[in-house]
């Protein structure tokens, strides 16, 4: 048992440099929001978030923190530019958007933790670090009824699935008698851990818990249903931070509990890695098949962007699939692995990527053209909200439009933008499970097969979704037009992730995190178990 | 130019072959703002010195001693997707089965691009960049080395297609573009499965994570997929799911449907681009991957296969004899005449297998022809329908001659190049029928070949059908009296789209070796294993079916039973008591 509450070092403090720049830049820009005449808030936080990009990483941790923190920073930026394009009515935006930003920073902060996290309090202070920013980003929205419809919709569901990982983690504390993920794992993987009936009856409460909690986070089944109505409810940038950030979350959180036990070959672990990969495998048909078939009939733009981000979260929990039934993988014969941790972790930054430009590029056109003539009274404005409002974008606003093609393009998975890049990595890691055994009926091995069907055909299925947003952009004449009065910055990180997914079609590593497994056997990062100085 | 050309590596001469569409396209975008002549020069410029590039590259090819070893010519290589797990490499080369589908990608696309002269009054830049970019890809195809760089080009191709067709084609172009892009890619997902599973059985046995396909080829000879029951017949799954990919690209019945709605909407171009080698790559997918890669399951479903093609054949021409609109029947029959590539390659006799493989150039030259001759003649009548056309050989002798030219080299007249190619599949599939059959399968070998003869017959009669109404008869001039070009004969341009085809179709026609030869040796090379597998399948059948005379003197039991797949899956569940 190590002690519950270590004193706060300098190594702690020098771990945790990136979550207490944030925290602390937080802090800064309330109270620059609340007394003085400041008003860009969304300024502020660019240089809150571009500080800890550019400081280098602090030491300490593994692959898997490095890729959470250096994830979180960079969608951070992104999203923090897509947001400073302020579209809400000139009476809302003489208040400024300290609180917004401040708020936001927190969210990245608590991001930023769970990845760092070493035990399973600090997790959940991660997780909660998340969620709490959330509901008030979203409740901040609070003139609009469908703004305060999501805002409570996400309020209730998030509490709940917060609950049930509780409930989990309590299960896993229960099993390894401590809450340091680092013992909890040793004990799995040991044989430490009684084989009683207790215990053994307790290990699916906790995969099937924590999976939940987690599916929450990623949109994903049975915790989906709340991401078309409250996508639609709120505004594009939110939806954008909604797609993104805690997904993000929810992959590293499972990728860290998977991470328990590398080297599956005690009964307990072997139950553990089990229970995982088919619980996985099972969400990960159900969540894109559901995505996909719901995004089919969608006819608003957000709608479709949510049923679309339930589909990505089953190709992720595909991975999470290939990565649990790897650490039990009977195959030595394959020496060029590709872990499943790994791809998980790199088709989630080629969804990042696209999925922050497509949210910055519908930022960016903002409101379609009013149709006004002088007798009537000026309408209200119009957000761009629907398919067909993007018609005949490439004539009017041609570089949006490419931009917007490039990454509805990478989403589908066509060769050779980064998406079909994650998809190859993700293919590759589910089939390597076991290769080289033979195939029998109802085996593992068809199991995973069956899934990697399931994949290509839900891949044949969204790019026909994906396509008629292009056919809309490109083959349609414009009625209307948009006004591209989403803001300057918006339209940066558009073109921002333009840019990078270019690169990273053309040299794929680039978004790759390294070569050595993520899932290191040594103890995840040395940083105490409390942090005093970080939230408060 | 060819000495010029010297001073360089074949391996960078074909890299720039690849790069130079591109540059072009880059070039088309910079002359934008000049308008569309600009944009249009500039892209016939570049498409022909990629045409230049590639001919001396195709000239270098036949002096080299590639074409003796059956190996690859201008091989280079460089990382891609290295480090780390993945071992992806931009690896490049060319051999005797994609050289000439090289070749042909650079000759017609100078036919789309002056095909196209007048397409595009507006948004030239883009259409001439998304030719540019196609050629570019398809290029790539041919080329690549390496699976996945197959694989990429392979999908990549789908994109620029997808916007010729959507922005510039006909009415239902939306309907039509996104229909195209579903259908070959729903397709060609299943295929990349089918493509990692070699990947990771040659991985899981050798130790090596490579993608290169020479290395995979050799490597799966000495470890061939399974073809066991406790395996699961890997091999054989492994086979359908490239069968799915690459059969709807051919396309081969029932999985067609999508084709002639395509050429339907596509504007004449884009048509000449598609029938005349992106259709290509399926048949070229069989003959780099599921025949060397794959022999026993080859040889499994080879006897299916030739049937499909016949039905193919047979299917495809009868509903283009239906046919009111020109542009429809000339795409079911090239359905109907894909199916001859398809039943010849699966005879599995080496003639047979040659004859298709120059079928696919020699059809792709004719009915990149066709469709080229009919976009003009839609250019200049405003009306497809057959039954609105006629007397175009008194107005205009130089289209109806061209017209003429392609439609003999379509149904195989003697001294035109497809003659040629569907005698060598038939003869081929002839002697497979009388010699080499399995047991039970000769008269079903020999019924296929003659529905494939009453093809060759049926596409006679429906080409000369449509080209004594449209072409001879009184000059309708119902719809043609309303646009004063009508009567205009073949532009400049037009000319020089069509006549290098003209030139290769007689040339072929007449003297066909030197393109027979330069493929023989790396088609013997890629069919060799399925052959073998074929014959031993041949030999044991026989073994069994005498065996199964011997014990029951039954008569011949009607053919249908033998049809049953028990029979091809497992040749010891015979139908012995």
């Amino acid at each position: 048992m190590s002690p519950p509450l270590a004193a706060v070092t300098a190594a702690t403090v020098q771990g945790l440099v990136p979550e207490i720049l944030l925290v602390a830049a937080a802090i800064a820009i309330y109270l620059i929001g609340a007394f003085t005449s400041f008003r860009s808030g969304w300024l502020l936080a660019f240089i809150g978030v571009a500080i800890p990009l550019w400081l280098a990483t602090p030491e300490g941790g593994d692959s898997l923190t490095a890729f959470g923190r250096w994830m979180t920073l960079a969608a951070g930026m992104a999203l923090v530019l897509v947001q400073g394009g302020d579209v809400r009515p000139a009476s809302h935006r003489r208040l400024g958007t300290c609180e917004e930003a401040g708020t936001f920073l927190i969210l990245l902060a608590g991001l930023s933790l769970v990845a760092v996290a070493d035990n399973l309090v600090l997790l959940f202070v991660g997780l909660e670090m998340v969620s709490i920013p959330t509901y008030i980003l979203l409740g901040l929205a609070r003139t609009s009824s469908r703004g305060q419809e999501a805002a409570l919709k996400y309020f209730f569901l998030s509490l709940l699935a917060s609950a049930i990982f509780l409930y989990g983690m309590v299960c896993l504390y229960g099993i390894g008698g401590d809450v340091s993920l680092a013992v909890i794992g040793e004990k799995l993987q040991s044989g430490d851990v009684t084989t009683e009936r207790m215990t053994l009856a307790m290990l699916p409460l906790a995969v099937g818990m924590l999976m939940v909690g987690a599916a929450f986070r990623m949109a994903a089944v049975p915790m989906h249903f709340y991401a078309p109505d409250v996508y639609e409810g709120t505004s594009t940038p939110l939806a954008g931070v909604l797609s993104t950030l805690p997904k993000l979350a929810g992959v590293v959180v499972l990728v860290r509990l998977i991470g328990l036990v590398a080297e599956a070959n005690q009964p307990a672990a072997l139950a553990y890695a089990g229970l995982f990969w088919q619980v996985a495998a099972v969400l990960a048909a159900l969540t894109m098949t559901i995505g996909n078939l719901m995004a089919l009939v969608q006819t608003n733009l957000r709608r479709l962007l949510a049923c679309s981000s339930i589909a990505h979260a089953g190709y992720l929990l595909v991975g999470i699939t290939a990565a649990a039934a790897g650490t039990g993988s009977m195959s030595e014969a394959v020496t060029a692995k590709v872990d499943g941790a790994d791809a998980t972790l790199y088709y989630l930054a080629t969804y990042l990527l696209a999925t922050s430009g497509v949210f910055a590029a519908i930022t960016y056109l903002g409101h379609r053209w009013p149709i006004w003539t002088p007798t009537t009274p000026r309408p209200p404005r119009e957000e761009v909200s629907t398919v067909s409002d993007l018609d005949g974008l490439a004539s009017t606003n041609p570089v949006v439009a490419f931009a917007l093609a490039v990454f509805l393009l990478s989403l589908a998975g066509i060769p050779p933008l980064p998406g079909f890049w994650g998809k190859l990595s993700l293919i590759t890691s589910l089939l390597e499970v076991d290769w080289g055994m033979p195939v029998t009926m109802a085996g593992r091995r068809a199991w995973l097969l069956a899934l990697a069907v399931t994949l290509v055909i839900n891949a044949a299925i969204a790019a026909a979704y994906y396509l008629r947003l292009i056919a809309a952009m490109y083959f349609r004449p414009a009625e209307r037009g948009v006004q591209a009065d989403g803001g300057l910055s918006a339209g940066l990180a558009m073109l921002g992730c333009l840019v990078v997914s270019v690169m990273a079609t053309f040299s794929p590593r680039m978004l790759a995190f390294d070569d050595e497994s993520s899932l290191s056997a040594e103890a995840p990062p040395a940083v105490a178990s409390t942090n005093k100085a970080d939230h408060d | 130019m060819l000495d010029f050309l010297q001073g360089f590596s074949p391996a960078t001469h074909l890299l720039i072959t690849i790069a130079a569409p591109l540059v072009g396209a880059v070039a088309a975008w910079l002359l934008g703002h000049r308008g569309l002549p600009a944009v249009r020069q500039s892209a016939a410029v570049s498409s022909l010195i990629t045409l230049g590039l590639a001919g001396t590259l195709v000239l270098r090819f036949l002096s080299s001693d590639a074409i003796a070893s059956g190996g690859f010519f201008a091989s280079g290589e460089f990382g891609w997707f290295v480090t780390g797990p993945l071992d992806i490499h931009f690896s490049v080369g060319l051999d005797g089965l994609s050289i000439w589908l090289f070749g042909l990608t650079a000759l017609l696309t100078v036919s789309a691009v002056f095909v196209g002269w007048n397409a595009a009054e507006e948004k030239a830049v883009g259409f001439y960049g998304l030719l540019l970019l196609l050629e570019a890809a398809m290029l790539g195809v041919f080329a690549a080395r390496d699976i996945i760089l197959f694989y990429v080009f392979f999908e990549f191709t789908l994109v620029p297609l997808f916007f010729l067709i959507g922005i510039w084609g006909r009415d239902d172009r939306r309907r039509a573009a996104v229909k195209f892009f579903i259908y070959t890619f729903a397709g060609s997902v299943l295929a990349f499965l089918g493509l990692l599973a070699i990947v990771l059985w040659h991985a899981s046995h050798t130790g090596v994570l490579t993608f290169d396909i020479a290395t995979l080829t050799a490597g799966l000879a000495s470890h061939p997929l399974p073809m066991t029951p406790e395996w699961g017949y890997l091999q054989l799954w492994v086979f359908a799911a490239l069968l799915v990919g690459f059969a709807i690209k051919v396309p081969i019945v029932p999985v067609h449907t999508w084709l002639p709605l395509v050429h339907e909407e596509t504007p004449a171009c884009g048509s000449v681009d598609l029938a005349g080698f992106l259709l290509k790559i399926g048949l070229y997918g069989f003959l780099r991957f599921s025949l060397p890669m794959l022999p026993e399951a080859t040889a499994i479903a080879a006897p299916w296969l030739v049937a499909l093609g016949a039905i193919s054949i047979i299917y495809g021409a009868l509903v283009a004899l239906v046919q009111k609109d020109l542009k429809r029947m000339v795409a079911y029959s090239s359905v109907s005449h894909m199916g001859f590539c398809v039943m010849g390659l699966f005879a599995l006799e080496p003639v047979a297998v040659e004859g298709a493989n120059l079928q696919l150039i020699n059809y792709g030259l004719a009915s990149a022809g066709l469709f080229a001759t009919v976009g003009m003649i839609y250019e200049r009548y405003h009306t497809r329908k057959i039954a609105e056309l006629g007397g175009i050989a008194s107005q205009m002798p130089w289209l109806a001659a061209f017209f003429m030219l392609f439609t003999f080299s379509t149904i195989g007249l003697p001294g035109l190049n497809c003659f040629v190619g569907e005698f060598m599949v038939l003869a081929g599939t002839f002697q497979r029928a009388w010699s080499g059959a399995p047991a039970d399968w000769s008269t079903t070998y020999l019924t296929l070949a003659l529905i494939a003869v009453a093809g060759v017959v049926l596409s006679a009669w429906y080409m000369l059908q449509a080209v004594e109404r449209v072409l001879f008869g009184p000059p309708r001039g119902a719809t043609a009296g309303e646009h004063g070009d009508h009567a205009r004969d073949l532009a400049w341009n037009e000319v020089a789209a069509l006549a290098p085809l003209g030139v290769f179709i007689v040339w072929i026609g007449i003297y066909p070796s030197p393109f027979l030869k330069a493929s023989a040796a790396a088609v013997t090379a890629s069919t060799q294993a399925s052959s073998e597998a074929f014959a031993s399948r041949v030999v044991a059948s026989r073994a069994e079916a005498t065996a199964e005379h011997g014990r029951s003197s039954a008569p011949d039991v009607d053919l249908t039973l033998h049809l049953g797949p028990s029979r091809i899956i497992s040749t010891s569940n015979n139908l012995a008591p």
